[in-house]
């Protein structure tokens, strides 16, 4: 197995306050990595260091090998990081076709975009049907399908997902389950996985991380921590 | 009466260019840029200087006013409003710099071109008299064509290219177009550019026909603001329905209104603080259309 990505040491403040007080991950080529933990946490955090949508304060980030911390945003998406960000935040005026060739920004080989395209209309017909539409007027379901497809467009080695299955109704959630476990099947990406609904999160993951108040409390195979008390106690207890 | 359509067709036109690139800026960067008047001012003189002192053809007086104002809106942003942004999170920050900017403009224009009326000759001669129903000079006419070409390559450009998709994009969803791989802060520059060039672009236009003069940045300023108000700030469609929509109301207003005095633009003053009473988001008020 080769390690993908590693954090080591990830110190990460908001003007005077921690959110990550040194956290130490990793994540392997084709696996899926949960983060769970309460609100608060510092989850959103690690996705954004990742991005560099954040500027972390000390520790290192390495990917394929590589230091990544400090590089830009649009440099990280170059290098085959695409996110799913908090909320799905769409762009709500433009068309379903716009929203998904927004994702392939980076990439200008037009022949690879469409089939990228079609492979991502294929796996989500349902935003085939709505191809025109403006992406602001989607259902919460659709509009979370479509931000992993737009994610999907970048042709990414690695795809970070924020809390897809929040704001969807249950039967949905399965639905989103199981496109993620079929997009890292089918397409070879490793995914990390924040999720504040934690049985989903370890049910589709190899491998899962819980943090609290920026630090990682526990981790290990994600079937093992299905089965483990505190995590039952701590984040199993009153969901779905 | 189709005269009276025809003026305002030919008004709107103009007006909706001016209007398009304040409510770009404005949609990409939070920004409203007082000095689009006199970046306006400065798109005129330049066309001047190049067609009436250089004596250079007219279309390559247009083409200097788009560059030297694409060029100033570009070092504008860069060098002025990004660090603002940067280093101030209040918006008062950004509006006292753009009226400091326009302020430096008028100073800079009566500087370097003086403060008289100028104009440049005719660039097509005759009148269009279509039965004493419509009559417009040619030349009117053209320059009215022209803008009205400009609007809709203007949308063709937000609308199929990539870079137009990126600025729909950032002024919806910054921290969303970021993650795309959109450099935030190229095509902010960009954008501001782009939105200069067309007010530079308007002011070349408008120097054959009406001619330009120091103090036409502060009222047309004024109108720029006015018709974001109508149409809703920051939406494509509400700029340029904005624009049309007091060009019309100019020109009935010259028309009907002329035998009581000179009192056009108090009604539409009046009328539109009545309108956002009721609708303060104009027309298309949203984000972004
Ligand atoms: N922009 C910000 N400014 C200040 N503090 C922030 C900001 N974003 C997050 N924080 C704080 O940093 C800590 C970690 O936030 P983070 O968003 O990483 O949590 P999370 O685990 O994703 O939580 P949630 O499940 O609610 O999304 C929290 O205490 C939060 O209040
Ligand atoms: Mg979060």
């Amino acid at each position: 197995m080769t390690q993908m990505l590693t954090f080591r040491n990830v110190e990460l403040y908001y003007h005077h306050v921690y959110a990550l007080k040194g956290v130490s991950i990793e994540l392997n080529e084709g696996e899926t990595v949960a983060l769970i933990g309460a609100n608060g946490a510092g989850k959103s955090s690690i996705l954004r260091a990742i991005t560099g949508l954040r500027k972390i304060r000390s520790g290192e980030i390495h990917y394929m090998g590589r230091r990544i911390d400090g590089t830009s945003v649009a440099d990280i998406v170059r290098k085959g990081i695409a996110m799913v960000p908090e909320g799905r935040r769409v762009f709500p005026y433009m068309s379903v076709k716009d929203n998904l060739l927004m994702g392939a920004f980076t990439r200008s080989d037009k022949a690879d975009i469409q089939r990228t395209l079609d492979s991502v209309l294929h796996r989500f017909p349902r935003l085939k049907e709505r191809f025109g539409q403006q992406a602001g007027t989607l259902s919460g379901g659709e509009q979370q399908m479509m931000v992993i497809g737009r994610a999907l467009m970048a042709k990414p080695r690695l795809l970070l997902l924020d809390e897809p299955s929040l704001g969807i109704a249950p039967k949905l959630v399965q639905d989103i389950a199981r496109a993620i476990v079929a997009i890292s099947r089918d397409e070879g990406v490793s995914v990390l996985l924040v999720e504040q609904n934690s049985r989903m999160a370890l049910s589709i993951s190899d491998r899962a991380y819980a943090l609290s108040t920026g630090t990682v409390v526990l981790s290990g195979d994600s079937k093992d921590l299905m089965g483990d008390d505190r995590i039952k106690a701590a984040y199993l207890g009153g969901e779905l | 009466m189709e005269q009276i359509i025809v003026n305002g067709l030919y008004l709107g036109a103009q007006y909706a260019l001016i209007a398009l690139g304040l409510t770009l800026i404005f949609s990409l960067m939070n920004v409203l840029n007082f000095a689009h008047g006199q970046m306006y001012v400065l798109g005129g003189f330049v066309t001047y200087t190049v067609v009436a002192q250089f004596g250079l053809p007219f279309i390559v007086g247009l083409i200097a006013s788009a560059v030297v104002l694409a060029v100033v809106g570009a070092a504008v942003e860069k060098y002025l409003f990004a660090p603002v942004i940067r280093k101030s999170k209040r918006e008062e920050s950004t509006m006292l710099l753009a009226a400091g900017i326009a302020f430096f403009l008028d100073a800079v224009i009566l500087l370097v071109f003086g403060e008289k009326q100028r104009g440049v000759p005719k660039i097509v001669n005759g009148v269009l008299n279509w039965d004493f129903r419509i009559i417009m000079p040619y030349d009117r006419i053209l320059i009215g064509v022209l803008a009205i070409a400009m609007i809709a390559g203007f949308i063709l450009f937000m609308q199929y290219t990539k870079a137009g998709r990126a600025m729909r994009a950032l002024a919806q969803d910054r921290v969303a177009a970021e993650l795309m791989g959109v450099d935030v802060a190229r095509y902010s520059m960009l954008g501001f550019a782009l939105g200069a060039m067309l007010a530079g672009l308007v002011g070349g236009l408008l120097v054959t026909i009406t001619g330009i003069n120091l103090g036409m940045g502060g009222p047309t300023s004024i109108k720029a603001f006015m018709m974001i108000m109508i149409g809703g700030a920051g939406v494509i469609s509400g700029a340029i329905a904005g624009g049309f929509i007091l060009g019309m109301m100019e020109s009935i207003g010259l028309t009907v209104l002329a035998a009581y005095g000179d009192i056009t633009y108090l009604m539409i003053f009046a009328s539109l603080m009545v309108f956002l009473a009721f609708r303060p988001q104009g027309l298309m008020g949203k984000p972004w259309g």
